[in-house]
């Protein structure tokens, strides 16, 4: 709604400068829901902190892992939530209640699941020395599908040596990260030997595999429109790959192709990546650097780096790019805040008062013909009554305007929800156990003051 | 209620002044408003001292405030004898009235005092102010010899136009308009509220009662320092929501229906489980101790506001940090964020779920009036006396907009459309206006209550085809179940306002002629209607709550199932009758045969539902339709 007023769409679409630093606890991962309107934060402790980006405010804490959260997936619906953590678990919680829906165990620790797009009952996972498993969790049972990481060979030689060094190589071949595409009918996945394996999600086989990089690829990221994605290897180069529409009826496995678009790198520092992200839109390419405190953005019309964000004297970790706006969420490695990053606009003057307009240079006012007539106050009155003639539609919403859909519910004794001892850091090497409640010098959730170095950022927070 | 300032001690920088009512009534009120205390001891000359006894108001009472700065606003079509005197007198007065408190101004604060003494002890005596008594006395003095006077005024006014003139000038037009309405009688989208319930149990003037966004509850906010939940269906009183030190003033429903946060001259806005009708925060503390508690500074309360706006504790306690009377809440559609404005002339935007000061918005230069949010949460509206409306942006708390009227009447209530798209904003010259608030133009002025002096409300309402039989709300939408309209149904929007002479008045919102009037709903002054789906709620200075049910008039479905067969036929009779006459004298005759309930005594502890559970209904129904 405020769009129609606000001309924010003036404004840059890439992040400024850091406007807000939320923390609770350590967080290691971080993402947005598909609205934008929740942030999920996962935590060295195995907790799962849910923010209000409206009120930068804890909306929800979920606890059952007790190990480093290493990845999150919202649903379509914004309703469920699927966490996946190092101890060999993943749980997709119902954000209604904030229960456990689902809880799956694995025989290893998680890399990254991620819910199908439209089936939340679904979902795909990569695993530290397994082999990546889709899981249906539609019954309480939970059913689990290997995945290949390597093609069938079709070369049936009879030779048996051969066979068992392919073997050998096979085994040491893991999947790293996995996406689903856009439709939800195929699967993205990367390997430790730098492969891009596409996976049919029914027949559950490798319809495509290609070298795409020379080293491990961490991360893999897809637009939302599922046409383009984002990979991230430990080579130091980041890759834009266009991905063809895998699920027209006409597609014939043997042509599809995987056409590199960018490879970002900075050859002068050899930076390796921590993380990437996609704009909104795909317009942007967004990277944490390894060992550095900035974040780097390119353009991939061009191709040119467009901006390097400085934030506070910290290594950033996962970041993640807001569904529709131009912010960016980093989790700090070392202290666990969550930076947030974006653009301030300023106040319009124009907007203080009806007859206010911004010129750019002055103006000579020319007087109207009829400016200074004196009518009587009645025929004013009568004539502006006269006027009001046209047709006004209070109730029709414009279509797409989906207001209805998942409302979590407002909790209000958040702090009564933490009743599972809690320890803070008080010092180095203290603890001290956390006493409910006492949120304010506790834990330290929350919006936190923005260095005192960056008076914009401040300046915007008072307003 | 006006008192309260008093109560809370601290002598505030600006001359304090008292709640919604913002001039006198009708007639005289923009010479009172302006004028010196001499020409308002003068056209007081016959205060009714009955009935400035009788109960404290929240809406009223008002002493000369900032809120009249804006002179030539007021009332377009009133006695244009009066306006014209009082023009000539206003431009000094009310400048130096309103900013500060000049030689003159104190003058007439003496003045009032002596007055008041005379006139209203009992008022007096309510004014529990430990400290600071000097000042805030004399404060709450003043105020209650406007009270008195307002009271007999409008009284008098009342009296004068029940029997006498059943039909005051905008009546007229709508005797006028009754071509139309002959034609268009075929429409079942016509509102048609009827009269079901009445609900009593405050012992003060009620300021607002506002509907769940589920349809299922009432609640009503209240000078006596509380607020009631009722049940939308039966009128069972549920529960009692104490906690408050003054007057509560404003009310809002969370999106869940759970919750509601109640805001008071007290300065403090509390949140409550409509449940357990205890804080909602899980240990609140009662008693609203909360003023003594400097301790709990919240981090980003002391950053923004000196160190004053704390929201308790965790957010346990009220939500304090107003300067003033808090005047007006919404909750954002989400219910993560709740906005209030207030006399310190400031809109908050609170974090619920912490019960933090989010975000102060320096919003108006006198006391904002009202405050709404858009179906998506993404703007809010706010209103103030100074004749502005303002559109925000929730996210940056940026001023996205300015929408002055051309005559800069005080505005005194103000609500999205239910599409978000305008909004409607009720000023003191009688009218409603609509405003496209993108375009900045008015779109529509609704014209044929009376409203000069007070903030009234009213809003958006709807009727869907499925709604004629009235009763049962079927659709748990927020946004007074406006929202959801079925492709194939036909919905009906209208606009519906109370009147400061007691009526509620609907108008169709495209053509803005008058659909249906209630006339005489309350005694005195009706401060507020809501409306969900077939449900209407109103209240007004005489403490009473009432129910309407739509119904449609070829079937009297809904509540009036249970009725015998007579009954239906003399309804049927009543309906014809109320064709011929217009609705505006339908409401009247049937207003008028009601043979009133018993009222309770004034000083009953126990609130008591007079409308009885839903089968006893039907039949006391039946028997005022039965007697029209």
């Amino acid at each position: 709604m405020n769009l129609l007023l606000s001309d924010d769409y003036l404004l840059q679409d890439y992040p400024e400068h850091i406007t807000n630093t939320i923390r609770s606890g350590h967080s290691t991962c971080v993402r947005f829901n598909r609205r934008g309107d929740y942030l999920a934060s996962g935590r060295v402790d195995g907790t799962v902190v849910i923010w209000d980006l409206e009120t930068m405010g804890v909306a929800r804490k979920l606890r059952g892992h007790s190990k480093n959260i290493s990845s999150l997936s919202w649903s379509r619906c914004g309703r469920y939530l699927l966490s996946a953590c190092q101890g060999w678990k993943a749980i997709l919680w119902d954000l209604q209640d904030g229960k456990r829906y689902r809880e799956v165990r694995f025989r290893a620790p998680v890399y990254g699941a991620e819910l199908h797009p439209w089936n939340h009952h679904q979902f795909a996972a990569a695993l530290f020395e397994e082999q990546p498993l889709l899981v249906d969790v539609t019954n309480e049972d939970d059913v689990r599908h290997v995945l290949p990481s390597v093609q069938k060979r079709t070369n049936t030689e009879t030779d048996v040596a051969l066979k068992e060094k392919q073997a050998k190589e096979d085994a040491k071949h893991m999947t790293t990260a996995i996406v689903y595409t856009a439709s939800g009918d195929h699967l993205l996945a990367a390997t430790t030997k730098g492969r891009l394996n596409i996976i049919d999600a029914k027949t559950r086989e490798i319809i495509y595999s290609e070298k795409i990089a020379a080293g491990i690829i961490t991360t893999l990221r897809l637009t939302e429109s599922g046409k383009e994605i984002l990979v991230n290897a430990q080579d130091r180069i980041i890759r834009t790959f266009h991905i063809p529409d895998l699920s027209s009826p006409d597609l014939d496995p043997d042509t599809i192709q995987i056409p590199l678009e960018h490879k970002f790198q900075d050859v002068v520092n050899r930076l390796s990546w921590n993380h990437v992200a996609f704009s909104s839109t795909g317009e942007y390419v967004a990277a944490s650097t390894y060992n550095n405190h900035e974040l780097y953005i390119w353009e991939r019309g061009h191709g040119s780096l467009v901006r390097m964000l400085e934030g506070p004297k910290e290594e950033q970790g996962v970041i993640e790019w807001h569904p529709h706006k131009a912010l960016l969420a980093a989790c700090g490695l070392e202290t666990g805040r969550i930076n947030i990053w974006s653009v301030t606009s300023p106040q319009k003057w124009s907007a203080l008062a009806p007859d206010f307009v911004e010129v750019e240079e002055n103006v000579e006012y020319i007087e109207k013909e009829d400016e200074f007539d004196i009518h009587p106050h009645e025929e004013i009155q009568k004539r502006r009554l006269d006027q009001e003639d046209e047709d006004v539609d209070v109730l029709g919403v414009a279509n797409g305007d989906d207001a209805d859909g998942f409302r979590m519910p407002i909790l209000y004794n958040l702090g009564e929800s933490d009743s599972e001892e809690e320890f803070v850091n008080v010092s180095l090497g203290t603890l001290r156990r956390k006493s409910p409640g006492d949120e304010g010098d506790g834990e330290g959730t929350g919006e936190e003051k923005a260095p005192p170095k960056k008076p914009a950022a401040r300046g915007r927070k008072k307003k | 209620m006006s008192e309260l300032d008093s109560a809370n001690g601290a002598p505030l920088a600006e001359p304090l002044s008292k709640r919604r009512r913002v001039s006198d009534d009708g007639v005289d009120s923009s010479r009172r408003r302006y004028g010196s205390p001499d020409d308002q001891r003068d056209s007081d000359s016959s205060p009714d001292p009955k009935s400035s006894l009788r109960r404290l108001s929240i809406r009223q009472g008002r002493p000369p405030s900032r809120s009249r700065s804006r002179s030539r606003s007021s009332g377009v079509k009133e006695d244009d004898e009066k306006r014209k005197r009082y023009r000539s007198r206003s431009p000094t007065s009310s400048r130096s009235r309103s900013r500060s408190r000049t030689p003159r101004s104190q003058r007439s604060r003496s003045r009032s005092r002596s007055y008041s003494r005379s006139q209203s002890p009992p008022s007096r005596s309510r004014s529990r102010s430990p400290r600071s008594e000097s000042r805030s006395r004399s404060r709450s003095r003043s105020r209650t010899r406007f009270r008195s006077r307002t009271r007999s005024s409008s009284s008098r006014r009342s009296r004068r136009l029940s029997p006498s003139a059943p039909q005051p000038p905008p009546t007229a037009a709508l005797s006028g308009q009754q071509g139309h309405r002959a034609q268009r009688k075929e429409q079942p989208l016509r509102p048609h509220y009827r009269r079901r319930l009445e609900l009593r149990g405050h012992a003060a003037a009620v300021s607002q009662v506002r509907i769940s966004p589920d349809g299922r509850w009432i609640a009503s906010a209240s000078a006596d320092g509380t607020a009631k939940i009722w049940d939308a269906n039966t009128g069972a009183y549920l529960n009692t929501l104490v906690g408050h030190m003054a007057g509560v003033s404003c009310l809002a429903w969370g999106p869940g229906s759970d919750t509601l946060a109640t805001g008071s001259d007290d300065k403090a806005i509390r949140l409550w489980d409509r449940v357990t009708a205890s804080p909602a925060h899980a240990c609140g503390d009662g008693g609203g101790r909360g003023h003594n508690r400097t301790i709990a500074v919240s981090r980003i309360g002391s950053n923004r506001s000196g160190g004053t706006a704390r929201g308790g504790k965790s957010g346990r306690g009220p939500l304090l940090g107003h300067h003033n009377y808090v005047y007006c809440l919404a909750f954002s559609p989400k219910g993560n964020i709740l906005a209030s404005g207030s006399y310190d002339e400031a809109v908050f935007l609170w974090d619920v779920r912490a019960g933090r000061l989010m975000r102060s918005l320096p919003a108006h230069s006198d006391p904002v009036s009202g405050i709404d949010f858009c179906r998506d949460g993404t703007l809010v509206v706010s209103c103030s006396t100074d004749g502005l409306i303002r559109v925000w942006d929730t996210s940056t708390g940026q001023c996205l907009r300015t929408i002055v009227h051309e005559d800069n009447p005080p505005v005194t209530n103000v609500c999205f459309s239910p599409n978000g798209r305008f909004v409607l904003a009720f000023s003191l010259d009688n009218s409603i206006r609509l405003w496209d608030y993108v375009s900045g133009s008015v779109k529509k002025t609704y014209q044929g209550h009376k409203n000069s002096s007070f903030s009234i409300g009213g809003g958006f309402g709807a009727l869907r085809d499925t709604d004629a039989g009235g009763g049962e709300e079927k659709n748990n939408t927020p946004n007074n179940g406006i929202n959801d309209n079925h492709k194939n149904t036909r919905t009906q929007a209208f606009v519906v306002s109370a009147s400061e002479d007691g009526d509620i008045v609907l108008w169709d919102v495209k053509s803005k002629e008058i659909v249906q009037r209630i006339s005489h709903a309350h005694d005195g002054v009706c401060f507020w209607v809501d409306v969900h789906g077939s449900t209407m709620v109103s209240a007004g200075k005489d403490a009473i709550i009432k129910v309407y049910r739509h119904t449609t008039k070829a079937t009297g479905k809904g509540k009036g199932k249970g009725k015998g067969k007579g009954g239906r036929k003399k309804e049927d009779k009543a309906r014809i009758l109320d064709g011929v006459n217009g609705n505006g004298l339908d409401g009247h005759a049937e207003e008028s045969s009601i043979t009133p309930l018993p009222a309770p005594a004034d000083d009953a502890p126990q609130p008591q539902a007079h409308a009885k559970p839903d089968e006893d209904s039907p039949d006391r129904v039946v028997k005022e339709e039965v007697e029209e």
